[in-house]
């Protein structure tokens, strides 16, 4: 009964957690959808392949995105004609090099600046090539709905209705990615109650394993990518700094949580391709460091 | 007029969602559930829910037979996530009861503390013991260079005073670089919540200059495998964001009726610090000389404070 209480606690706390992030997400949704036109797009993203990449990667600073809320901003995205190889660099690093994400890494690791260094430049750079990589290898959207076309809602016209329609579509959005939400809070809060760390640990003896374990744990614990920093921090003794970057760069960019929003809004071969990617470029950079 | 049998269904989750929030805030339940510096941003996602709700509301009933205006030029379903006037079936109900379901958990069961169990899992004294050690290699170079400049006579006599710290979860640099000199001059280390991160690493990182001093605490008990008759952990949770990202801190202590309290249990305790090892690691242990069994605290959890640094 306790373990079930505490299983709940840990659930609601992650749903809770999110939300903020989450709306802010959905309301960018309705927001580009209703006032942001396919043809203002493309005179903003560079035609060019290397620098559209280049474009996307270093476009979420801007953005005080989590992982869970970046996912509707993507889909909108690439609705509206956004290259999958601009928008997928922005998906990587946008939970990553934001401000607040950044500093509180900074403050975490002991007002250091060693770790955000890292973080921050190995996560442009990994996003940069999966960039490059994915921009030879699809021509289309690879969304489950690449299809169906919405240019349906240019037609309103006041701002007043803009405006109610962002608000409509926001609502349309929370429905949508909110039960894998919830869906992945589950998971992400059973795995904390359930796995015991001290069993990863001990499979981390060498460079590389322990760079795979903390890997692993980034992606059960789903951290907002604001606080998991500091729990990065609280494995200093245990584990190497390649492995705490390794935990650092992957969290954000694919765990429980916002893998059970992708499944809603990308193809799932599209979707182990790029985890695949994720996972061997974040390993290689976590042995370099 | 038509009613839309799902669209009055999502207004009320919309506002079920809002009502759980406020009434979070409202039972004090919150923080249990994330770091109180949070509380603001939560607040306003409850007002978003609620005017999302209202703008749900408008959408119940329609009076035009048009149903939507924006699906009418092929034959295909226009949007993929739907816009909620699809026809009803087994799996919609299945995504919202998903939807109901933290609603009625967030609502009727109550928030459950994080106990010794939990601090097993997150690795207990082998996470503890080696933050010693990290604090020893993170830290050196302050230790070496000695913290006089800023916060030397900044207070004078007149420390700030500890009530009106309390709710406070940040502080200069040159205040929290006073407290830990204030802490190196102390005969007693009151480890109170809110400077409980700042002494707690310091006296790991310089265990030795804290050898013999008194310190009065209080934590939840927690037990291991492998630990003496007269041993437990006077632990914490450090929570930064939501509980789901708490680990655990504390000291390993030693009192002669330790096996005789239980795990879980709350104590207020006074002894003295020393240093001892623990499965080959160097760390500061306590001596406790006084305890006593308490409620468990209306804030059973520390949060990290927050150091303003110039940049």
């Amino acid at each position: 009964m306790s373990t079930f209480l505490q299983l709940n606690t840990i659930f609601i706390s992650i749903i809770i957690e999110a939300l903020p992030f989450v709306l802010i997400g959905v309301f960018i949704s309705g927001f580009i959808q209703m006032f942001v036109t396919e043809q203002m797009i493309a005179k903003v993203v560079p035609k060019n392949r290397v620098l559209g990449v280049l474009y996307g990667t270093v476009i979420g600073a801007l953005f005080p995105a989590c992982e869970c809320g970046i996912i509707p901003i993507v889909h909108r995205l690439l609705k509206k004609g956004v290259p999958l190889h601009v928008a997928i660099p922005f998906m990587l690093t946008g939970p990553i090099i934001n401000p607040i994400v950044l500093f509180s890494t900074f403050i975490a690791f002991g007002n250091s600046w060693q770790m955000v260094w890292y973080r921050g430049g190995l996560a442009l750079l990994i996003a940069f090539v999966i960039g490059l990589i994915l921009s030879f290898q699809y021509k289309d959207t690879q969304l489950l709905d690449e299809d169906e076309h919405d240019h349906h809602h240019e037609h309103a016209q006041t701002l007043w209705q803009k405006f109610m329609g962002t608000l409509n579509h926001a609502v349309e959005e929370f429905f949508s990615v909110g039960k894998y939400l919830i869906i992945g809070a589950f998971i992400a809060a059973s795995m904390q109650i359930f796995v015991k760390t001290s069993v990863l640990m001990e499979l981390g003896q060498t460079k590389a394993t322990s760079s795979l374990v903390m890997m692993a744990l980034a992606f059960i614990l789903s951290l907002c990518s604001e606080a998991d920093a500091f729990i990065a921090a609280s494995f200093r003794g245990t584990f190497s700094t390649s492995a705490l970057v390794a935990f650092l760069l992957i969290g954000p960019m694919v765990d429980i949580k916002n893998l059970l929003m992708m499944l809603q809004t990308f193809k799932k071969k599209f979707i182990a391709v790029l985890i695949l990617y994720i996972i061997i470029f974040v390993f290689i950079s976590s042995m370099l460091v | 007029m038509n009613f839309h049998f799902q669209q009055a269904i999502r207004a009320v989750i919309l506002f079920a969602f809002s009502a759980m929030i406020f009434n979070l805030h409202q039972t004090g339940e919150i923080t249990k559930l994330i770091n109180p510096k949070y509380e603001n941003l939560s607040k306003t996602v409850a007002i978003l829910f609620f005017i999302l709700f209202v703008v749900q509301l408008t959408r119940i009933f329609s009076f035009s037979t048009k149903d939507h205006h924006h699906c009418h030029h092929t034959g295909h379903h226009c949007c993929h996530h739907d816009h909620g006037n699809s026809p009803f079936n087994t799996k919609k109900l299945f995504s919202y009861l998903i939807l109901i379901i933290p609603l009625a958990t967030g609502f009727f069961i109550p928030a459950k503390t994080l106990d010794a169990s939990i601090a097993e899992k997150k690795g207990g004294m082998m996470i503890l013991s080696k933050q010693t050690q990290a604090a020893e290699t993170e830290d050196f170079t302050e230790a070496a260079i000695p913290n006089q400049s800023a916060g030397d006579d900044l207070y004078g006599d007149h420390a700030p005073d500890p009530n009106l710290m309390e709710e406070r979860q940040e502080i200069p640099e040159e205040e929290y670089d006073h407290l830990k000199k204030e802490l190196s001059q102390k005969q007693t280390i009151h480890m109170t919540n809110h400077i409980y991160t700042i002494y707690y690493d310091d006296i790991n990182s310089n265990a030795s200059k804290y050898k013999g001093k008194k310190i009065q605490l209080t934590g939840f008990v927690l037990k291991e495998k492998g630990f003496k008759q007269n041993q437990l952990v006077l632990s914490r949770f450090l929570i930064t964001h939501c509980i789901a990202d708490s680990s655990i801190i504390g000291f390993l202590s030693e009192l002669p009726e330790a096996q005789n309290i239980d795990e879980d249990t709350w104590i207020e305790a006074t002894g003295t610090i020393d240093i001892s090892t623990y499965n080959g690691e160097q760390l500061p242990i306590i001596k406790i000389a006084n305890w006593k069994k308490i409620e468990e605290p209306k804030k059973p959890y520390i949060y990290p404070i927050d150091i303003r640094v110039g940049l």
